[in-house]
This record gives C-alpha cells, structure tokens and sequence, in this order.
C-alpha cells in the first residue's frame, strides 16, 4: 500500500518551508510519523510541492490497514489531512469549516458527518468556534 | 404522506415490473433451487406476462400507451393471485414446499408491493396545487405571455464591461 | 430560524433550525430576503446525489442584508444589500487566481470523500450535500457565507430582489454555456432544454449575438417563454416530434448548429420508448446515475467542428455516450460548473444598463413555508411553472 502523499502550495519554496517549520503551522501527524518530507517547486506559477514518505514504523500490514481507516487512524489518511490543512491554513489564513464538518477536514469525521444545518450553542463551544 | 402510506409512484412501480419480470425470467429460478421443474417453467410465463403488459401500459415506462394503470394494477393483482393458486390446482403441492412455496411468496410479495403502490398514476405528484395557486404573488400566464422581450440582442458589446 | 430541510426522497419540510454563527473570520451572516429553488435542487430531491442526510438546508440561490461580519471581512458592513455566488471560493489558490472558482481548491472540508467520486475535490458549494462540504444552503431566514471578502456582490442599486438574485447561479450559469461556445456573431446555437438555465442560455446567446437561437424542450408553456421572452428565434417540441437530430439539420439546412449548449444534465426525459425504459431502469436500480438523452443529442446534432456546451449538472457515469461522433466530427466538449464570481461583475453592469431583465423566469412567488408544495410544483412543471422564489 501507498505510503507517500503530496499537495501543492501557492507560494514560493522559501516561505513554505519556512511556515513548516513554524509552531503555528505545525502538522503533528506527519512528524510523530517519523516521515520524509521533501519540497520541490512546482512547474511554471504553480508554487510549492511538499512530498511526504511515512517511515516504516508507521505502516501496518494489510489487515492492520484496514482497521485502521475504519477507525479512523490511518496514518496515511492523517497526514493527507495534514497537508490539507496546512494548505488550506497558508493559503487562505484559516481552515474552510462547513456545518456537516465543523472543525475541517477529519478523518474521524468521515464516516460521523453532522447534517447539514447550523451548530446549537453547545455544539459551537465544543467546535470552539 | 396519506394514510395508509403509498410511497411507490408509476415511475418506481414500473422499475419494479422490469427488474422482476426480467429477474422472474432467468436467474429467478436457479437462485430458488427450482431450475428445470413445472415451477420454474410457471414462475418464468408469470415473469414474461408480467413485463409484457408492462409494456404496454399507461405509465412513465410503458412502450404503448395503451392500458390504464388502474387496471395493470389489477392484474398484478389477478396475476400474483393465479400464481399463488396454480400450485394446489396443479396438484403439485404434494410433492414438496420447493413445489408451492416460491409461487405464495412471490404473491405475497406483489401484494404487498401493490399495498404500497399509488394508484394515481399519473406524474405522481403529491402537492397542493391550489395551494400554491392561493400563496402564489406572482401571475405565470402573464410572465410566459404577456411579458416583453427580456433582453436586447448584441447588447454584450454596448458596455465595456464583457468578460 | 426556519429553514427548508431534505428529509428523504422527494421529501422537504420547512423546519425549526438554529440561527447560523460566524465560525471563521472571513465569515459574514446574511438576512436572506430572496431564495429560489434550483433545477439542480431536484436532483436532490429525486434521490439522485449521494451523501446527503436527513436535516441537511438545502438552498444555493441567495441574496440578502449582511448582518454580521468576522473580523477578516473589510469589503462588506451590515446593512449592505448583497447577491451571494452560490460556489465558495478562497480567492487565493490557484484555480481562484485562474478564475476557475467553482473549481477552489480549498472550500471544500469533504475533500477526500469528493476526491473518491471525481480524482479530485471541487469547491464547496451552499446547500449540496457532503460532496460539496456539507455547507447549510440558503433557502432560510439566514445563512453563513464563507470567504464573504470574496464572493458576495454588493448591491447598491434600486434594482428589486429578482432582477439580481440570479446573479448567484443561473443567469451566469446560462450565460457561461454560452460564451463557452465562442459567439461572434452570426452563428445558429441549439439549446437543449428551456427551463431556467436554458432561458438565459438562450438570452445570453442572443445578447452575445447569435444569429438564430433555438430552444428544445417538450413543454409547450417553456417553449412560449422562451420564444416571447428570451428571443429564442426557432423552437423545437420533441414530444410532437422525438427526433431532434432530424429537426435540428432541417433547421439548419443540413449544417447542424455550430454550437450546442446542454442545459439539460442528468434526468433527461426526452428519451423514449425502449432506450428510455432501458436508461431510466438502470437509472433506478443505480447501475447508470446519468441519463444521457440529451448529451447524446446534442453530440449528434452539433455540426462537424463546432463546440458542445455542458452546463446541464451531471453527478456520475453514464451508458453509450457517443465517442466516435466527438472524435470523428472534431467536436469541443466544454464543461463545468458556473464560475459564477467571474461573471457576476459584468453581467450585473448588463442588468444596470438595462440590456436583460432576469427577473422575467420568474413564474411563482411564495412564501418560505410553501416551499415543499413549491418543489413539487417546479418537479412536476405544474400551474407553468417556471422558477420559484421563495420568500422567507
């Protein structure tokens, strides 16, 4: 199984990997998984590649895989919302919440999605919104 | 919804006619494990009759307009009944369940399908017409033909404003 | 707040909802003072877009008094009068500085989920169902828009509510069909399907300059409006007739039109007889999600070399989609989703300079409680229905 994931950032080489290493960008799957991560630019104006391999220790066998995405875990899936996020976060200065996902993009989300409505009050002090 | 609820239209019911008339004909009877008997040669004429009238009724897929829905839904009727009864008429029931069973669950199957059928047939539409005539501020007739020309022709290019 | 909510299978109720709150700083709050009810909202409606939930606001045209505003909004105070686009855009990434905003790369919080159906995620969109975010859409007393610095126009003239509020979605929509197919004057436009969409597609052709526009449909009462109104210059019944492909090359002299707008998508009807029991069939059991009439059609009909505009929605696949006439005939496909904020400037200039009026869709007015009688009336074209603006 694929242990590789990319994204692209509008923004020079530079500053991306510069907000990487900023505590305020931080994507803390991706690091705990002891992962490569590689910048590149991207052809013509399209801004910044960011390649990330997951190291060995966080790949489980097949079987382990599959528990994993169901619950939610999956290493792989997290750092692609990690990437996401950091996308989302540098490119626009904050993360796109919509009232089915209101905290962004989770894994654990995936299969729990509110309907479609706005938060009650509770559920807004809990987003932290 | 109406009471008791009705939620299968024409379109839905005609689906259903294809897709078990078509099911009935082939792999029906291999699946019930009665494949090559008097059954099956019963069950698939049922199937093929079944999606034969279907063609030819009145509904959103019938080929031929030709019979109303009202009486397709009476012979699905008639049909899921005949089917029930051709086994102890037959005499075959004796032999076994496999020789009876299939044909009375496949009747109670049509029949509770028909339960749930909307006899109204006909674009199965299910609001208040005269409601939304009452609530209505604004007059369809007089906007489809009395109205104006909305628009004028080449007109893009009398502002400089064109993407 | 009250608000139109998907509760199944052509099945809305208009329900008791909490009041919409800013979660973002670019977010603003909106008064919505008119909605209206989408061609696009029935195939919600019908069942025929997936990941949708009971609860779910359904509702992308919208338009309204800004209430509230996060911190990161400068452009827009409370008070101002404003249309909202109905795809969210975020201005900064890469499509959005292409002007490709109903393709934003960041609006969407579903991205994997919408990746898995298309190779890759599109823009949030109001009131879509999770593919597009799961965004509460705009038929309610307010809505949430994200990214208000980018999207929302500002109205500041005397103009009424529906004479702007198609600015959110289908007069761009119509008019996107038609500068797809590269008007310059002069050339015979076939539009396939004359409900709201296909009225400005059809006025868009004509304000572009298209010599003849013809209109296709199989409802008499769209065809008149299309003719009286949008000046269309031919029309095209198919339930008298079925065979378009034959009625177009008449038309055209055996040319075929040079360029084709389909504003129909994916619940096609004017299939018939056996391909239709065959198509809607599969349709129904969900082994085809796309009914292809009218893509067909109007592959078919478009002559040699000329353009096919796609505006109509698609959502999946669909069966014996003629790729050897699109090869063959040298034919362009062009598709997409309105990028709706591109257009909303110079199109709302047109409305000032009084070259459209937009408001001539409009057949019923109703208030918000209405609107599930409203969405069976507009699925059923009853009472000649054309568009339904809902009033909250």
């Amino acid at each position: 199984m694929s242990s590789k994931a990319s994204i692209t950032v509008l923004r020079p080489r530079e500053e991306v990997e510069r907000l990487w290493r900023d505590p305020h960008y931080r994507t803390e799957h991706i690091e705990g998984a002891g992962a490569t991560v590689r910048f590149v630019q991207a052809p013509g104006d399209r801004g910044t590649e960011i390649h990330v391999e997951l190291g060995q220790s966080a790949r489980a066998g097949k079987l382990g895989q599959a528990v994993q995405k169901l619950r939610g875990s999956e290493p792989l899936s997290k750092a692609k919302d990690d990437l996401r996020r950091f996308k989302q976060f540098v490119e626009t200065g904050e993360i796109p919440r919509s009232d089915a996902v209101p905290e962004g993009e989770l894994l654990e989300r995936k299969f729990k999605q509110r309907p479609a409505q706005p938060l009650t009050q509770d559920e807004l002090q809990k987003v932290g919104a | 919804m109406p009471f008791p609820p009705r939620p299968i239209d024409a379109t839905l019911h005609g689906v259903t006619d294809y897709t078990v008339g078509t099911t009935l004909l082939t792999a029906f009877p291999r699946l019930a494990g009665i494949s090559g008997t008097e059954s099956a040669r019963q069950i698939r004429t049922a199937g093929a009759f079944h999606a034969g009238y279907s063609t030819l009724t009145d509904y959103p897929l019938g080929l031929v307009r030709l019979i109303p829905y009202k009486v397709h839904l009476g012979l699905d009727a008639l049909g899921a009944l005949a089917l029930a009864a051709t086994p102890f008429v037959t005499g075959q029931w004796r032999e076994g369940t496999r020789r009876w069973f299939p044909h009375v669950a496949l009747c109670l199957f049509e029949l509770s399908s028909l339960a749930m059928s909307d006899p109204t047939g006909a674009g199965d539409f299910h609001g208040d017409i005269d409601a939304v005539r009452r609530a209505n501020m604004e007059d369809p007739h007089r906007k489809i033909y009395d109205g104006q020309p909305a628009v004028h022709p080449g007109s893009v290019y009398a502002t400089a404003a064109t993407p | 707040m009250r608000a139109t909510v998907w509760s199944g299978r052509n099945k809305v109720q208009v329900e008791n909802v909490p009041d919409p709150k800013i979660l973002n700083d670019r977010d603003a709050i909106v008064r919505i003072t008119s909605t209206a009810i989408c061609g696009s909202d029935l195939h919600l409606y019908d069942g025929y877009i997936p990941t949708m939930k009971k609860g779910d606001i359904l509702g992308h045209e919208f338009m309204g008094e800004v209430v509230e505003t996060g911190r990161g909004v400068q452009n827009l105070h409370v008070g101002d009068r404003v249309v909202v686009p109905f795809p969210i855009a975020c201005g900064s990434c890469w499509s959005c500085k292409h002007e490709l905003y109903s393709l934003c790369e960041n609006s969407n919080p579903n991205w994997g989920m919408a990746e898995k159906f298309f190779g890759h995620a599109t823009a949030g969109l109001f009131g879509y169902s999770r593919l597009t975010g799961g965004y509460a859409g705009g038929q309610a007393e307010y809505a949430r828009v994200p990214y208000a610095d980018i999207g929302p126009i500002k109205i500041e003239d005397d103009l009424a509510d529906e004479q702007v509020l198609f600015l959110s979605d289908i007069f761009p929509t119509g008019y996107m069909g038609a500068d797809m197919c590269d008007i310059k004057g002069g050339e015979v436009i076939a539009v396939f399907g004359a409900g709201p969409v296909g009225q400005f597609a059809i006025a868009s052709a004509v304000m572009l300059g298209a010599e003849r526009v013809i209109a296709i449909d199989r409802y008499d009462y769209r065809l008149q409006m299309a003719r009286n109104r949008a000046r269309a210059t031919d029309i095209i019944n198919f339930d008298e007739n079925p065979d378009v492909v034959e009625q177009l090359k008449e038309l055209t002299a055996g040319r075929g039109p040079d360029a084709v707008i389909d504003a129909v998508g994916m619940e096609a009807t004017h299939g018939h007889g056996a391909m239709f029991a065959y198509d809607r069939t599969k349709q129904a059991n969900r082994l085809e999600t796309d009914r292809p009439f009218a893509l067909r059609d109007a592959i078919l009909a478009c002559r040699p070399g000329g353009i096919v505009s796609v505006i109509g929605v698609y959502g999946g696949l669909m069966d014996k989609f003629p790729s050897g006439a699109l090869m063959n005939k040298g034919l362009q496909l062009r598709a997409g989703q309105c990028h709706v904020q591109k257009y909303t400037k110079p199109l709302y200039d047109h409305i000032r300079d009084g070259h459209i009026d937009p408001s001539f869709v409009v057949t019923h007015r109703l208030p918000l409680g209405n609107a599930p009688d409203g969405y069976e009336t507009f699925k059923h074209k009853q009472d000649d229905c054309m568009k339904v603006v809902l009033k909250p």
